[in-house]
């Protein structure tokens, strides 16, 4: 890592659709291997923040830098090398294996025709041993839970060898078994592979059960910043979700 | 799996060649008929070519189209593209047929590349609008039907001797090819089948959707317009020579799904080709025999078949996409 201060500098992002300001003048810095979750109401910015760091968005302001490079100097391609995403939305392909999609993960990696080495063989199988979904591997993506779509979904981004892994509302629609297996396979990635999460997520337990940090965002704004357990208090949680106040 | 592929495409391959010979051989001209090899080589043989390497690129074109618009009932015929291409191209044969000159193969592919673009341009804007896989469609249909009333009306104004083979053409039909025509279509359908090959990749990945296929270091932007371009080249080269074709582009890339069991596209690609060599070499022979001398429109048959499995798509998984 070229920058000591963080794997992820984020220097004053603004960003925003059109002329509109979702994100103002943000400023954090996230370790290597930390799992970070980014909380907040509907419409707080949690999304459009992980869409300005995967460059789906373009900046209105400021900087992102990774591994100490500038994102908005980077590719397509190197940018898939770094990252990789798990998001809420489904597959709807008739006819493709739950293979097929952990196979595209290593896109980045493979020839102009796509065709899987063995060494892409190896990542596959490996993903998919980590996330349990071995014995999905034949299945059709459209035939199988929810939950286990998302953890295929999970083996896909892991297949991408990535080194931060954005998870936008990834346990969103999942039973408690599969939010659970979900987020252990995330910290044991953390843990095991020294990956960095940064999740927009609005299950309070299992930030409790998998983040080292919460950083609670208010109108666009970071309202709040510090490990969990100082943060998540049931006071403070009362006052950034409004409970209580129910307007008529 | 993979056996079962390896089967499907040697059936389709058997098909084909067995469909071919039928398409030589069976007529109304007899072997005995001393002009019957005449017939075979400048008529049958570049006619049965046309069906071969026409309807292989509009399955293809048809099923580059499905993975465009993340949406299985999506073909050029549905959507109004071929109609588009059908009527550009007639109104350039009659404009430049009435100051007496004659377009050429190329020019006539130009014509009916323009007509797709115009009418792929159309079509996007409207899916802009609408994520609704049967409000698109139905969009589609109208625009067909918009473009197919207008080239009826340019050709009720031609000139009568033009009308005779515009109207054939019109109506869609493998007849009349010859085989510098064959040739011509040939290298352009080569070019967009290679051009669909070299997409093989990034389709893999933008069938997870736009977002993950755009998080694994696909340019959306620049692949989406290949793709328009590729599928756009080959359902234009199969209006400029054969006229608009129905129902091939949808029917056969979801019943090629079903044989070989997959979406990939390094597997659907060469199983569209084939599929849509077979269901255009089968429905023009019955186009040619089922009540010949008269012979039908290659659309009438490729409706009967093609449409109902539209219907399939629609009732079953189809619901999905609502």
């Amino acid at each position: 890592m070229s920058d000591t201060a963080g794997f992820i500098n984020m220097e004053q992002v603004s960003v925003g659709y059109g002329s509109s300001t979702v994100v103002s003048d943000m400023s954090f810095r996230v370790r290597r291997g930390e799992i970070v979750a980014l909380i907040g109401e509907n419409g707080s910015g949690k999304s459009t923040l992980l869409k300005s760091i995967t460059k789906e968005i373009p900046l209105l302001g400021g900087s992102i830098r990774i591994d100490g490079r500038d994102i908005s100097r980077l590719s397509a391609h190197d940018i898939a090398r770094i990252m990789a995403i798990v998001m809420t939305g489904a597959v709807r392909t008739d006819y493709f294996t739950c293979y097929d999609t952990v196979a595209s993960g290593r896109y980045p990696y493979t020839g102009r025709l796509g065709k899987l080495r063995e060494e892409d063989r190896q990542k596959i199988d490996e993903a998919m041993r980590l996330t349990g979904t071995v014995e999905l591997a034949d299945r059709y993506i459209t035939d199988i839970s929810d939950g286990q779509r998302q953890l295929v979904m999970l083996a896909r981004a892991i297949a991408q060898e990535p080194m931060l892994l954005i998870l936008d509302e990834p346990t969103n629609f999942l039973d408690i078994r599969h939010k659970m297996l979900f987020a252990n396979t995330v910290k044991e990635l953390a843990l095991s592979k020294n990956v960095t999460v940064l999740m927009s997520i609005h299950e309070l337990e299992l930030v409790r059960d998998m983040a080292d940090r919460v950083i609670a965002l208010k109108d666009g704004k970071i309202d709040s910043d510090g490990p969990v357990k100082d943060i998540l208090t049931d006071e403070y949680v009362k006052q950034l979700f409004r409970l209580g106040i129910y307007p008529r | 799996m993979k056996k079962r592929r390896i089967i499907a495409y040697i059936i389709l391959t058997l098909s084909i060649v067995f469909l071919a010979v039928l398409s030589v051989m069976l007529g109304t001209a007899s072997p005995d008929d001393p002009s019957f090899f005449i017939i075979i080589k400048s008529i049958r043989l570049p006619r049965m070519l046309a069906a071969l390497i026409l309807g292989g690129a509009l399955a293809v074109s048809g099923y580059l189209l499905q993975v465009f618009f993340g949406n299985p009932i999506a073909g050029p015929f549905v959507l109004g593209i071929s109609s588009g291409a059908k009527l550009v191209t007639a109104l350039a044969l009659i404009l430049l047929l009435d100051r007496g000159i004659h377009l050429s193969a190329i020019g006539l592919v130009l014509a009916s590349f323009t007509g797709a673009g115009i009418a792929t341009v159309t079509i996007l804007m409207i899916s802009r609008r609408t994520r609704r896989m049967s409000v698109l469609v139905l969009a589609g249909v109208m625009l067909g039907y918009i473009c197919s009333s207008l080239t009826d009306f340019v050709i009720t104004f031609a000139d009568d001797h033009n009308i005779v083979n515009l109207h054939n053409w019109s109506m869609g039909s493998f007849s009349g090819m010859n085989m510098q025509g064959v040739m011509m279509a040939a290298a352009l359908v080569v070019t967009g089948v290679f051009g669909g090959v070299l997409l093989i990749k990034p389709i893999g990945a933008y069938l997870t959707g736009e977002e993950y296929a755009r998080s694994v270091g696909v340019d959306i932007r620049v692949f989406r317009f290949r793709l328009i371009l590729v599928s756009s080249l080959l359902s234009a080269t199969v209006t400029a020579f054969a006229g608009p074709i129905s129902f091939v582009g949808v029917a056969v890339p979801h019943l090629m799904r079903r044989l070989f069991r997959t979406s990939l596209p390094g597997c659907m690609i060469p199983a569209c080709f084939l599929g849509g060599a077979a269901f255009c070499l089968f429905s023009d022979l019955i186009a040619r025999l089922a009540f010949a001398p008269t012979e039908l429109s290659i659309s009438a048959v490729t409706a009967i078949f093609g449409a109902p499995v539209v219907i399939m798509v629609l009732m079953g998984r189809g619901q999905h996409y609502e």
